[in-house]
């Protein structure tokens, strides 16, 4: 999964942060750091939370990756994910 | 009521007779609920004119949806964030900085106290918060099975948090939360007073670091520079009275009415009591559902905004307390669920201006109630008393008398 960042519309909330610590990576003002964030298959519950958590809408989950998270939600809940 | 006169170009039909100071559940009462009480606006259109609603009766635009408010608090370029608002008790209109400056010169200073105030440095600050809030708590249970909030804990600790963290002896804690109350709260008259004593307060204490610098705020204002230069005084005076006027109500605030909702609440109260992990969504929730601040802004240009004519000059307030509550960004606004999820709230603003001090104010609030609940038993609000709210624009309360007896 990939999340978009608009670093332009980041105003330091650290919503995401606080939720994902491990994916979103802040600079010493406390700002998101600039670039997209690829995530980590185990982290992609946590990272969703977290980008939508941005009361500045700076972070947008990458749709298409949306689209494989919703189908791997779907399969864990249907007991197909082992 | 008769409204008060609107400028030519506000049509008729978007006059609504509203206002955060003088509408119906906005006065100083017992057992208020001054939330509630704006969130009716949501049953009206999404911006409407305010013919009075301002400390000075000015008249607003009042953008009602989350939406709206995050477009004009993120456009800086056609709503301004200067006006005055603390110099204007001294008939001056020098800004607070870096509240009241638009960008670029905005980032400039921004970018000099972001650090001071960023959620690592918060953390640093975790075990004082706490030890904090243990000492005072314990002292009241010690010898009592009731207190007043806002006096015995709520204050005492978030101002000593905050002068600490300020660098100030709370030595005049008293005094300080005094000149908060008449700033904020208080008439035209004790406005002006207090305004006056903390410009004087500053100014003696930005005199006395650059003399002798210690390992404090004020000292770092009084000797970093920005474009190869020291500050002017009126640039020191303009960060000290924001950044000392910014902490002494708002926290202790937050705090009195999530108690209050808990002692209301006990099915609220056991859950977080119970599962103490639930406490740092809660307090997102406590946050969007008792946010407590008018944001004011000043358009630049004329610019039509869905369907408001608004004119160069024209007010814009975009109530922290109305967004929160809008229908169309938070389902089931007016029931308060300390486990909503995605709960983007405006409580401390959308935009550059965002809360400097949101991430201590956070874990003040987590911290305080983490500490309440772990060591006061089931409380509720003593019989025979009420806490008074107000409305305004910056929303209170007063008289929280808790009893665990």
């Amino acid at each position: 999964m990939r999340i978009i960042v608009h670093k332009d519309k980041c105003q330091g909330h650290a919503r995401c942060w606080a939720l994902a610590p491990d994916v979103f990576k802040l600079d010493d003002e406390g700002y998101i750091l600039p670039g997209d964030v690829e995530v980590a298959e185990r982290d992609e519950l946590l990272a969703s939370r977290g980008a939508r958590s941005c009361p500045e809408r700076a972070l947008e989950i990458d749709c298409t990756a949306d689209a494989l998270l919703a189908r791997l939600l779907f399969n864990q809940a249907c007991g197909g994910f082992k | 009521m008769a409204l008060k006169p609107v400028p030519d170009h506000v049509p008729p039909e978007m006059v609504r007779d509203f206002s955060l100071f003088t509408s119906p559940g906005m006065q100083r009462m017992p057992n208020g609920d001054p939330h509630a009480a704006v969130a009716r606006v949501h049953g009206g259109p999404p911006i409407f004119y305010s013919p009075d609603n301002t400390r000075d009766s000015r008249g607003t635009w009042v953008i009602t949806r989350a939406k709206d408010q995050r477009r004009v608090l993120q456009d800086s370029e056609s709503f301004s964030s200067h006006r005055s608002i603390f110099a204007s008790a001294l008939g001056e209109n020098w800004p607070m900085i870096p509240l009241e400056l638009d960008p670029p010169a905005h980032g400039v200073f921004r970018s000099l106290l972001n650090p001071l105030f960023s959620p690592k440095r918060v953390m640093a600050l975790e075990p004082a918060i706490r030890q904090r809030a243990m000492a005072l708590i314990d002292r009241i249970c010690a010898s009592r099975t009731s207190c007043d909030v806002m006096s015995d804990f709520a204050f005492p600790f978030a101002v000593n948090i905050f002068l600490r963290f300020l660098g100030l002896s709370d030595e005049r804690l008293d005094t300080y939360v005094g000149w908060g109350k008449d700033l904020l709260h208080g008439d035209s008259v004790k406005r002006t007073a207090a305004a006056l004593a903390i410009v004087a307060f500053i100014d003696e204490l930005a005199a006395m670091r650059r003399k002798e610098p210690t390992d404090d705020v004020m000292t770092f204002v009084v000797e970093t520079e920005v474009d190869g230069r020291r500050l002017t005084d009126e640039e020191v005076r303009g960060i000290g009275v924001l950044v000392f006027v910014a902490g002494l109500d708002t926290v202790a605030t937050a705090i009195g009415f999530d108690l209050a909702h808990l002692a209301r609440n006990p099915n609220d109260q056991a859950l977080l009591r119970g599962e103490p992990d639930r406490i740092v969504p809660a307090v997102e929730e406590l946050l969007r559902a008792y946010s407590t601040v008018q944001i004011i802004r000043v358009a630049r240009k004329n610019i039509d905004f869905e369907g408001a004519p608004i004119r160069k000059g024209d007010y814009i307030s975009c109530a922290t307390m109305i967004a929160n509550r809008d229908p169309a960004e938070f389902e089931c606004p007016n029931t308060i669920d300390l486990a909503r999820e995605d709960n983007r709230h405006t409580a401390f603003a959308y935009g550059p201006h965002r809360c400097l001090g949101s991430h201590l104010a956070r874990r003040e609030i987590v911290i305080g109630l983490e500490e309440w609940l772990s060591r006061i038993p089931d409380f509720r609000i003593k019989e025979g008393t009420a806490p008074i709210t107000f409305g305004g624009h910056v929303f209170g309360i007063e008289n929280l008398i808790l009893d665990w007896s």
